[in-house]
C-alpha cells in the first residue's frame, strides 16, 4: 500500500470518523484509552485474519459460500481473541465487556472487500485497522482527559497504568454516553475540515 | 344594519392612510401624449395584435383581439398613430407585447354625449357580446363576459377596498353609485336571476349611505362587512356574505364577484358602447405633493400621472395597493386595467427590509386567512422541496401578503411563495 | 430579544441584591463566555457576526441565572460556552437550534459536575438582610420568602412578555397548571392525596425561569394553540415527576429540554384550518 493511500485511509476516508462505521463498540469502549487501544488491537487481528481468508475464499470457494464462511471465521477469530484476553488480562477483558464479542458483527469487519493479491489485502486490512485505532484512540483520549481527568494505559512494572491529570474538575458528561456522541461529532467535523472535504 | 360580518380566521388591519384622498372627488387626468398599451391586461394569453406600425387608430378602436376564454380585447385609449410594437415588462415581472400610440387626430368618443340605450330590450347573448366588444376585465384579470357566461347565481358586488391608501372604489360609490348598481343589475340580468349582494366595509359611512340610497327599492341586499384585510378576496367575501365555503372552486359557488370599477365599465359598455379605455386610480403616498383620485387613460405612463400630482423624492413607487402591489423599477410602466393605485412612498412609510433568521414565532401562521404556515412553506421552498410545500397547502396561497406584513424578521414570504408557485406551474 | 433580556432584569437584580457580588460574578462570567464563544465560532465558521442581535447575551444571562451561586466560576463559563457554541452555533445559529441553548448549557453543567451543583444553602452575602435558603438549582429562589419573591419578580417580567405577545401564553399556562396540579395532588403522596406543598413548588425560581423564559423560546416551541398547551402540559408533568420522584432540582430545565425534542411532532398538531 502506497504511503499516499495510507494517509488517505487514516484521515480522508477514516472509516470511524468520516464514514461513522463501527460506531457501537467505538462509543462504548472509548471511555478509557486502554480499552480503546485494546479493542483496536483485537479489531486489527480480526481484520487481518478475515482479509487473508477472503483472498483464499475468492480463489477457491464458490460465490455463495464466501459470506457465510467469512462470518463464521470472523466469529472464530474474535472468540479466540476474547479467550486469550480473558486468560491473560481478565481485568481488561472485563473492562471491554460485551463489546468485545460484538466485534464479530461489526460493519467494519464485514465490509472488507477482497482485493486482488494477498499483499494488497493484508495492506488494506492493516490500513483499516490503523485508521480505526487512530480514530478510536483520539476519541478515547479526548473523552478521558476532559471527562475523567485521567489517562489510562497498561500497567508496566511499577507503573499502575493510570495517569491522573491535575486541573479543573472533569466534565463527567463527556465520559458518559452523550459525551461520546458529542466528541465523535466534533472529531468528525474536524477531520473533514482538516482534509478540506465537502461534507 | 346588523353586526358586520367577516371571515373566520387570520387577516390583519394595516393602517388605513386613506385620509388624504378619501374626500377628494375623482378628477380627470390629463390625456397623455403617448399611450403604451399592453396587449395582455388580463389573465389569459396576450391579445392578438390587430394593427400595424404607422397605422392610424381612432379612440376606442380595438387594437388587440382576445385569443382564448380568459383573454379580452384591448382598445386604443387615445386617437393617434401606432409608433412602436414592442415587448414590455409589466410590474409583476412578466412581459407582454405592447402597442405605443402617439396622440394625433380628433377624439371620436370623448366629449360626445351619447343617449344611453335601454339595455333591457337586449338579449342575454347581445349583452355578453357588448361586454366582449368593450374588453371589460374584472380586477382579478378575468373578462367579465367569461365570468357571466354560465347562467344562474348571484352577483356579488365587491365594494371592499381594504388595502391602505386606495380610495378609488370608495369615491366611485359616493359619486356614481347609480351607474355602478346599474352595472350590477345588467350582470344579474345576464345571469338570469336578478339577485345582487353588495359587500361594503362598515366604516365607509359615506359610501354605505350613497349605495343604500341608490339601491333603495331595487331589492339588492346591502351587507356591511368588518374592515379587515383581505376581506376583498373573492372566497373570503363570499364566505362573509353567504356563509358558504367555496373550497377553492369559485365556479361552483353560485356567485359571480365583480369589482366596482368593472361594474361601471359594464354599464358604460352596454349603455354607451364605450370600451374600457380608462380607469380610476388613486395616486397617493407621502412623496406625492397633491394626492388625487384620477380618472386616467389606460396606457398613460405612471411617471406622467405622478408628475401631474407633483412627485417628491420617493423611497419606493408601487403599482397597485400597498399589500398586493408591485414595486416599480421604471416609472415608464403604463397604467393597465388592473392598476388601482400608484403609491410614491417615503422611507417612513415603508417597513424595514433587512432580513434576519426566522425564529418560528408563528405570527405568519396566525394571520394567514387560509390556515397555512407561510414560514414553513418558505423554508421548504428555499431547500428546493417544492413537492413538500405543495403537499402542505402551497396552492391555497393567494399572495395576500398578511404573513409578510407581520413578520418581525422581515422575511420575503410572499416573494418566496409566489416563486414556488410559479415554478410548480411551469 | 432585547425585550426578553430586559424582562429578566428584575429577577436578576433581586438575585444580585440578595446574594451579593458572587451572583454578579456568576452572571458576568456566563454572559462573557457566551459572547466569546459565539464570536469565536462565527469567526471560524461563517465570518459573519451577529452578536448585535442580543441572543448570545440572553443565553448567557439565562445560563447564569439558572446556576446556584456557590459554583466555581469555570462552571458558568463552560456551560455558557457550551450553550452558545454547541447547542446554538453548531446547528446553524439563530433559528436553527432544536434545544433551547440555555437549557443545554445548564444540563451540561448538571451532568458534568453534579457534586458542585448539589443542593445546599446559598450564602446570602448581599445587601438585603434576608436568608436565601436552600437553592433550588438556580441562582434565584430557593426555599422561603426569597424564592417566592424571585418567582414574583420573574412573573412580572414574564407578564410583560405575554402581554406584548413576545411569549405565547399557552406555554407557561400549561406548564404552571399541570405542575401546580400535579404537585398539589401527588406531592405529599405517602401522607395522602391533595396534600402537596404548593407554595414551595411554585416559589421555585428555576420553575419560573424555565416556564416563562426558556420554554417559551419560539425557536424551540411549537406553533398553534393546542400544540403549545400540550407542550406546556408536558413540561409541567415531567417537571413534577423529575422533582418529586427523581429528586432533581433542575427538573424544570430537564423537562423543558425533553419537550424540546417533541416539538417537530407537536408541530403536526392540526390547527384551525382556513376556509378551503
Amino acid at each position: 500500500m502506497k504511503s499516499g493511500e495510507f494517509r488517505r485511509i487514516l484521515w480522508r476516508d477514516n472509516p470511524l470518523l468520516v464514514y461513522l462505521v463501527g460506531l457501537c463498540p467505538a462509543l462504548a469502549v472509548s471511555d478509557r484509552l486502554s480499552n480503546a487501544l485494546l479493542l483496536a488491537a483485537v479489531m486489527l487481528f480480526a481484520l487481518l485474519g478475515t482479509g487473508i481468508a477472503a483472498v483464499a475464499l475468492e480463489r477457491w470457494a464458490p460465490p455463495r459460500l464466501r459470506l457465510p464462511v467469512r462470518l463464521v471465521l470472523a466469529s472464530a477469530l474474535v472468540t479466540a481473541a476474547q479467550r486469550f484476553l480473558w486468560a491473560f488480562a481478565p481485568t481488561h477483558a472485563a473492562g471491554l465487556g460485551i463489546y468485545l464479542p460484538l466485534l464479530a458483527v461489526n460493519c467494519l469487519l464485514l465490509a472488507s472487500s477482497a482485493s486482488g493479491s494477498l499483499g494488497q489485502s493484508v495492506a488494506e486490512a492493516a490500513g483499516r485497522g490503523a485508521a480505526f485505532a487512530a480514530g478510536l484512540g483520539l476519541l478515547a483520549l479526548v473523552r478521558e482527559v476532559l471527562g475523567a481527568g485521567t489517562i489510562t494505559l497498561f500497567p508496566i512494572g511499577s507503573f499502575r497504568g493510570v495517569l491522573h491529570l491535575r486541573g479543573l474538575p472533569p466534565a463527567r458528561v463527556l465520559a458518559a454516553a452523550p459525551g461520546a456522541l458529542l466528541v465523535l461529532g466534533y472529531l468528525s467535523a474536524l477531520s473533514r475540515w482538516w482534509t478540506g472535504r465537502r461534507p | 344594519m346588523s353586526q358586520p360580518r367577516s371571515f373566520p380566521r387570520g387577516g390583519v388591519r394595516p393602517p388605513e392612510r386613506k385620509s388624504a384622498t378619501a374626500g377628494l372627488p375623482i378628477r380627470r387626468a390629463c390625456v397623455p401624449a403617448e399611450a403604451l398599451l399592453p396587449l395582455r391586461q388580463h389573465a389569459g394569453r396576450a391579445a392578438r395584435c390587430l394593427v400595424r406600425l404607422g397605422e392610424s387608430v381612432a379612440e376606442g378602436q380595438p387594437i388587440g383581439r382576445a385569443v382564448d376564454g380568459l383573454s379580452a380585447d384591448v382598445h386604443a385609449s387615445i386617437p393617434g398613430l401606432v409608433r412602436q410594437l414592442r415587448e414590455i415588462r409589466l410590474p409583476d415581472g412578466t412581459s407582454s407585447p405592447a402597442v405605443l400610440v402617439s396622440l394625433e387626430g380628433e377624439f371620436s368618443r370623448t366629449g360626445r354625449v351619447r343617449r344611453p340605450e335601454d339595455w333591457k330590450a337586449l338579449s342575454r347573448g347581445e349583452l355578453l357580446q357588448r361586454l366582449e366588444a368593450g374588453g371589460v376585465v374584472d380586477q382579478d384579470g378575468k373578462p367579465a363576459a367569461a365570468k357571466l357566461r354560465a347562467e344562474g347565481g348571484l352577483v356579488v358586488v365587491n365594494a371592499v377596498e381594504s388595502e391602505p391608501y386606495l380610495t378609488g372604489d370608495q369615491r366611485l360609490l359616493v359619486e356614481r353609485a347609480a351607474e355602478v348598481l346599474s352595472g350590477a343589475a345588467i350582470a344579474a340580468f345576464i345571469l338570469g336571476t336578478g339577485a345582487v349582494q353588495v359587500g361594503v366595509e362598515a366604516d365607509k359611512k359615506e359610501a354605505l349611505r350613497s349605495v343604500a340610497e341608490a339601491a333603495a327599492g331595487s331589492g339588492f341586499q346591502l351587507v356591511p362587512l368588518a374592515p379587515r384585510y383581505p376581506q376583498g378576496e373573492e372566497s373570503l367575501l363570499i364566505l362573509a356574505l353567504s356563509g358558504q365555503r367555496t373550497g377553492g372552486r369559485l365556479e361552483d359557488s353560485g356567485s359571480v364577484t365583480l369589482g366596482v370599477g368593472t361594474l361601471l365599465a359594464i354599464h358604460e359598455a352596454v349603455t354607451q358602447a364605450m370600451p374600457q379605455i380608462e380607469r380610476v386610480v388613486t395616486v397617493a403616498g407621502e412623496a406625492v405633493r397633491n394626492p388625487a383620485n384620477l380618472k386616467a387613460r389606460l396606457g398613460t405612463p405612471v411617471s406622467a400621472l405622478l408628475e401631474e400630482c407633483g412627485l417628491g423624492r420617493p423611497a419606493r413607487v408601487i403599482a397597485g395597493g400597498a399589500m398586493r402591489g408591485f414595486a416599480l423599477d421604471s416609472l415608464d410602466t403604463p397604467l393597465t386595467k388592473d392598476m388601482n393605485g400608484i403609491l410614491a412612498l417615503s422611507r417612513r412609510e415603508i417597513l424595514p427590509a433587512v432580513r434576519t433568521p426566522c425564529i418560528n414565532c408563528g405570527r405568519c401562521a396566525e394571520v394567514c386567512p387560509w390556515g397555512l404556515r407561510p414560514a414553513d412553506l418558505f423554508k421548504w421552498l428555499e431547500r428546493g422541496e417544492a413537492a413538500e410545500a405543495r403537499s402542505r397547502g402551497l396552492e391555497a396561497c393567494t399572495e395576500c401578503g398578511c404573513c409578510a406584513f407581520v413578520c418581525p424578521a422581515r422575511i420575503p414570504l410572499v416573494q418566496g411563495l409566489r416563486e414556488g408557485k410559479r415554478k410548480g406551474a411551469a | 430579544m432585547l425585550a426578553v433580556t430586559a424582562c429578566l432584569v428584575p429577577g436578576a437584580a433581586w438575585g444580585v441584591l440578595l446574594l451579593g457580588p458572587a451572583a454578579l460574578r456568576v452572571l458576568g462570567v456566563a454572559v462573557g463566555a457566551s459572547l466569546a464563544a459565539e464570536l469565536v465560532v462565527q469567526a471560524l465558521a461563517w465570518r459573519r457576526f451577529t452578536l448585535g442581535d442580543g441572543s448570545a447575551l440572553l443565553t448567557g444571562l439565562l445560563v447564569g441565572l439558572s446556576l446556584p451561586v456557590y459554583v466555581p466560576l469555570f462552571v458558568p463559563a463552560v456551560a455558557a460556552a457550551f450553550a452558545a457554541a454547541v447547542v446554538k452555533a453548531s446547528f446553524g445559529g439563530l433559528g436553527c437550534n432544536w434545544m433551547n441553548p440555555a437549557l443545554g448549557g445548564r444540563l451540561f453543567a448538571a451532568f458534568s459536575w453534579p457534586v458542585l451543583l448539589a443542593v445546599r444553602p446559598q450564602p446570602a452575602a448581599g445587601w438585603l438582610r434576608l436568608t436565601a435558603g436552600l437553592s433550588d438549582g438556580s441562582l434565584l429562589g430557593g426555599t422561603g420568602t426569597a424564592g417566592l419573591v424571585s418567582t414574583l419578580l420573574l412573573a412580572v417580567g414574564g407578564a410583560y412578555l405575554l402581554a406584548r405577545r413576545i411569549a405565547a401564553w399557552e406555554i407557561p399556562a400549561g406548564f404552571a397548571a399541570v405542575f401546580a396540579l400535579a404537585f398539589w395532588a401527588f406531592g405529599g403522596l405517602p401522607a395522602g392525596l391533595f396534600r402537596g406543598d404548593l407554595p414551595s413548588a411554585l416559589g421555585s425560581g428555576s420553575f419560573a425561569l424555565a416556564a416563562l423564559f426558556m420554554a417559551t423560546d419560539p425557536v424551540t416551541s411549537p406553533q398553534g394553540r393546542g400544540a403549545r398547551l400540550a407542550f406546556g402540559a408536558g413540561c409541567g408533568a415531567l417537571s413534577f415527576l423529575l422533582r418529586a420522584f427523581g429528586g432533581r432540582m433542575e427538573a424544570p430545565f430537564a423537562a423543558a429540554a425533553l419537550m424540546n425534542m417533541f416539538v417537530p411532532l407537536l408541530d403536526r398538531w392540526p390547527a384551525k384550518r382556513g376556509p378551503r
